[in-house]
């Protein structure tokens, strides 16, 4: 689902990547969710979600008009500032997260290679907005009936040699073949991490997620700390 | 009008206090609202040795409530008197530490440390039901109350509030179990025990399997507690669990609170405090209460 938000006041500045916590119409849920800011400019805010329970369920059935409240922007988002010729590996609605990143990055001059997965060509989405923005834009589905058949790592990994630095955003699965297939390469790879989250302002220690710091494992707040994340630092169960 | 109230010797501009596990060390809030309009601040629980908590998922929403799973992750306590101690102490408003253990020589040794530091109070943590290896072993029975509380009395120089589960069999008697072992005061209720299932997976949403239930939920549950306990000592007892509004304070306050503590309701309003704080006095004025003390243990019967 897609929702366009129009802000009360003007938005201060947003970097990429960086996320929205949304409160939901079903006021037995108390807790705001969060969502990546797709688009955004001075007084509105876009973001695309999956329905997956009951919250995003009521956001769904949300009328033209409703108010909502939301904090944001929140998380470190992605600094693409050092690099020139970057790929973007997505899956699924991670490809979402990815796309302010890409049009930034593109409005910045940079090169924007997109390598993107979905399990079928009924479940491709945002190719047309990463085109407008992308010099090369792959499509992969699990089965084929759209683009090419197979995994976009298996695409990315073949103009590995012309990228400077990688965005990561999806699945479980995703994310951990990712951190295989960069484990013996030197590209700078970023992943954008997902958690259930309370607060989402890094004060209640609810979202964290297992990273390396030196030779010891800590728990990060995605919210805080993330959601954006070295990915060789990432401890992918 | 007067919103001051008195826990055990220290003074608070007013009953409201944000609880342990909510608010960090203040940090994060710090940046919505200044937090001087606060009664107090219950720090995170600090253990001995730094602590990493339990795997994620953490939590699991309800409905009015949340269940979590955090564990206690903490920088231990050596790390935070070092680390936070200046921040908090700049905060101008009372500053309570939470402590918490898996042995009774790990409270003394927090006791110990966070005696000689700025804190105000210290409230002991015996109900934290997320810790396999401890904390929920000493807040069980009415004796290991009395013995943790007794114990750890020896080691406080500060005031000490005692923290009760509601996962006991009797709140009156675990409440006179604390105040027979020396606590100063009570803090009541920490989270009901609880589980969350997903039915697609067939597998408990939380990776600890259970967690603790808080928010609105719970607050029924808690002012019955409150309310025994307050029947049962004569120690001042802060009440918490589910408050969200000026009304759900006075009702504490009715029940026998002489202070409360604001948990879940930080996640979704985390201007909570201070509107709160603006809420409470616009209630009491609009009342003509005076005194907000003279609104503390008023239940009549039918």
């Amino acid at each position: 689902m897609r929702l366009d938000l129009t802000a009360a006041e003007p938005l201060p500045f947003i970097q990429a990547g960086q996320f929205l916590h949304l409160e939901v119409p079903d006021k037995s849920l108390i807790l705001r969710r969060p969502f990546c800011i797709y688009d955004h400019d001075e007084f509105s805010v876009t973001t695309y979600a999956a329905i997956v329970g009951r919250g995003t369920a009521s956001l769904a059935g949300v009328k033209p008009g409703a108010v909502l409240k939301a904090i944001l922007p929140l998380g470190n988002g992605f600094d693409i500032s050092k690099y020139k010729n970057i790929g973007f590996l997505g899956g699924g609605m991670g490809c979402a997260e990815l796309y302010s990143a890409a049009k930034a990055g593109a409005a910045a001059g940079k090169n924007i290679y997109a390598y993107f997965g979905f399990a079928s060509k009924n479940r491709v989405l945002f190719e047309s907005d990463f085109k407008s923005v992308a010099k090369k834009t792959v499509i992969c589905t699990d089965d084929g009936s759209y683009g090419v058949k197979g995994y976009p790592i298996s695409e990315l990994k073949k103009d590995i040699k012309n990228l400077d630095a990688v965005l990561i955003c999806g699945p479980h699965g995703l994310v951990k073949s990712a951190g295989r297939e960069f484990e013996n390469e030197q590209i700078p790879a970023f992943v954008s991490m997902e958690q259930r989250m309370a607060c989402g302002v890094g004060a209640c220690l609810v979202c964290t997620c297992a990273v390396k710091e030196g030779t010891e494992i800590k728990n990060k707040r995605v919210c805080m700390d993330g959601p954006v994340f070295n990915l060789r630092d990432i401890v992918i169960g | 009008m007067n919103l001051k109230v008195n826990i055990a010797g220290v003074e608070l501009k007013n009953p409201i206090i944000t609880a342990s596990g909510t608010f960090g060390f203040g940090r994060e809030y710090s940046q919505f609202y200044d937090l001087s309009v606060l009664g107090g601040i219950c720090t995170k629980g600090v253990t001995r040795e730094p602590r990493q908590g339990n795997p994620s998922p953490r939590i699991a929403e309800t409905s009015s409530g949340i269940l979590n799973s955090v564990g206690l992750q903490n920088p231990g306590v050596d790390a935070f008197l070092k680390n936070e101690g200046e921040f908090l102490k700049s905060l101008n408003t009372v500053i309570i530490v939470n402590i918490a253990g898996s042995t009774a020589e790990d409270y003394c040794y927090v006791a110990d440390r966070v005696s000689a530091s700025d804190a105000d109070m210290v409230e002991l943590n015996i109900s934290c039901p997320n810790v396999k290896a401890g904390g929920i072993a000493f807040g069980i029975e009415p004796k290991s109350v009395e013995a943790i509380t007794k114990l750890v009395k020896s080691h406080c120089k500060k005031p000490l509030i005692v923290k009760l589960s509601p996962n006991v069999a009797s709140i009156s008697e675990n409440a006179k179990a604390a105040e027979c072992g020396g606590a100063d005061a009570l803090s009541l209720i920490n989270t009901l025990t609880g589980m969350a299932i997903d039915w697609r997976t067939r597998k408990p949403i939380l990776k600890n399997i259970t967690g603790g239930l808080s928010g609105p939920c719970i607050k029924p549950v808690a002012l019955r507690m409150v309310h025994d306990a307050y029947k049962a000592v004569k120690i001042p007892i802060i009440g918490m669990g589910g408050i969200a509004s000026a009304e759900d304070i006075m009702e504490f306050m009715i029940a026998g609170a002489s202070a409360i503590q604001i948990g879940t309701v930080n996640f979704y309003d985390p201007n909570a405090g201070i509107r709160l704080v603006n809420e409470l006095t616009s209630l009491l004025k609009n009342s003509k209460i005076d005194d907000v003390n003279s609104v503390i243990g008023t239940l009549t019967d039918l």
